[in-house]
């Protein structure tokens, strides 16, 4: 599998922890706990919760950092 | 945890649907846990609040203390601005889910469920011995069976086998909040349609007392941009209420696909917006939530008594759903699907102008509907065979 550079990354401020996008994730990877959290690893950068999210608070943000 | 953590039946999500399972279940004799991830429930509210009395009423005696306004009409507003009003709509109300919510909780707890509030979930696992571990950052809960009643973002049916992502087009993605204005009726409820206002879906304007309103707005998650709701809902407001002071402004998914099938999988069952138990046309979920958690924890304890905590006692809670909500939801969802072929504003402003030259008395909503696909003979007959 190709290395993933991009990860998903919430705008704590802006998310509504309304959990819209657990219920399109097809990886189950976005889990709502304390906060919203996203398992960078089952994620496979497909945008649908980018895209549903009502308050945009998801974006694809390049470069995971030093791995 | 404390030192009980041994049920018969542990209720995950205190929603209308979770504790009135959880009601009908300690009242059919079972023992009971009531699990709730928020400290308090019913906050914040994520729901439009209207229902109609007479689904409303097959589940539950509606309390007045619920009822924030009584709705005389209802207004649909085409893109060209051409209203339609209805007023053969039956008895239809705005609640406070707020309330509503706290007490169906209470009412289970009351009736002898141990209720878990600031309990999050993270994992249901079958154990031997026909037992359920039912984990999370607090501890253990055991049930011999699970009712699943943790709303759209449920993540526990998938861990147990089920499929529950929704496709784009099985999904509104909303957003709502209360506005205050001057031109705020307190006994009528509106529908706006049309690309301007959102796309695949409508905007809802839900009285709620002194010219307040729930005010919200849905997209078609296959016709969503990151934000579009919150961007739209805003616009809508300042074009329809300049000036107007935006409260309470939240955010939610509406499913308004089918329901998941099957309901039930062993001990396991799901139940409100988890199940995707939602009116597809209208994203209407409450009295659809209020049957099918009576209906679960009703089977639940007919269960019990059989000695058989399991799929094939458990399986009837299905039965006596497709038998009245399902087949409501299905109609629902036929409607949605033919609507969403025609989904554009030239259609949507021909068909209220051919409705608003008939006298609202005699407009029903299967007049409308017939109105609607009036021109599609094929759309017409499946009408005609929906309203049968």
């Amino acid at each position: 599998m190709p290395e993933k550079n991009n990860v998903i990354v919430v705008d704590r401020p802006v998310c509504d922890e309304c959990g819209t996008c657990i219920s399109v994730c097809p990886q189950n990877a976005i889990a709502l706990t304390e906060s919203l959290v996203i398992d960078a690893e089952k994620c496979i950068l497909c945008r649908r919760c980018v895209d549903i999210c009502p308050f945009g608070a998801l974006a694809e943000n390049g470069k995971k950092g030093a791995r | 945890m404390p030192e009980k953590n041994h049920f018969d039946v542990v209720v995950v999500g205190a929603g209308p649907a979770g504790s009135m399972a959880a009601l009908h279940a300690v009242r059919g004799g079972c023992s009971v846990a009531l699990v709730e991830r928020k400290e308090k429930v019913g906050i914040p509210v994520r729901c439009g609040e209207a229902v109609g009395l007479r689904g409303f009423s097959a589940s539950l005696a509606l309390d007045d203390a619920w009822i924030l306004a009584s709705v005389k009409k209802i207004r649909m507003v085409s893109p060209g601005g051409v209203s339609v009003d209805l007023i053969n709509i039956g008895e239809n109300y705005v609640l406070n889910r707020e309330i509503m919510d706290r007490d169906l909780a209470d009412r289970a707890v009351a009736a002898g469920a141990t209720f878990f509030g600031a309990t999050p979930i993270l994992s249901v696992k079958a154990e031997p011995g026909n037992k359920y571990r039912i984990s999370g950052p607090g501890g253990d809960l055991y049930g011999s069976c699970v009712i699943l009643a943790d709303g759209v973002e449920s993540r526990l049916a998938r861990d147990a086998g089920w499929d529950t992502a929704l496709a784009p087009d099985d999904i509104e993605s909303c957003a709502f909040c209360r506005v205050t204005h001057e031109s705020i009726r307190d006994d009528s409820i509106e529908f706006h349609v049309g690309r301007n206002v959102t796309p695949g879906g409508f905007a809802w304007v839900f009285p709620r007392g002194s010219h307040t309103a729930n005010v919200g707005l849905g997209a078609l998650g296959s016709m969503c941009t990151s934000g579009l709701a919150k961007e739209r809902l805003k616009a809508f407001i300042e074009r329809n209420y300049p000036g107007a002071t935006i409260h309470t402004l939240h955010c939610g998914g509406v499913p308004v696909g089918r329901w998941l099938k099957p309901l039930v999988k062993n001990g396991v069952m799901v139940a409100g917006d988890a199940a995707r138990q939602v009116n597809s046309l209208s994203g209407a979920g409450i009295t659809y939530a209020l049957f099918a958690g009576k209906a679960a924890g009703e089977t639940v304890a007919e269960a019990k008594r059989a000695q058989g905590m399991d799929w094939a006692h458990l399986h009837a809670y299905e039965r006596k759903w497709a038998a009245y909500c399902g087949k409501q939801q299905m109609r629902s969802y036929a409607l949605k699907s033919m609507l969403l072929k025609n989904d554009n504003d030239a259609f949507y402003d021909s068909v209220a102008r051919s409705l608003a030259k008939e006298p609202p008395e005699r407009l029903t909503y299967m007049r409308v509907f017939f109105r609607t696909f009036a021109r599609h003979p094929l759309m017409l007959l499946k009408t005609f065979f929906l309203f049968r």
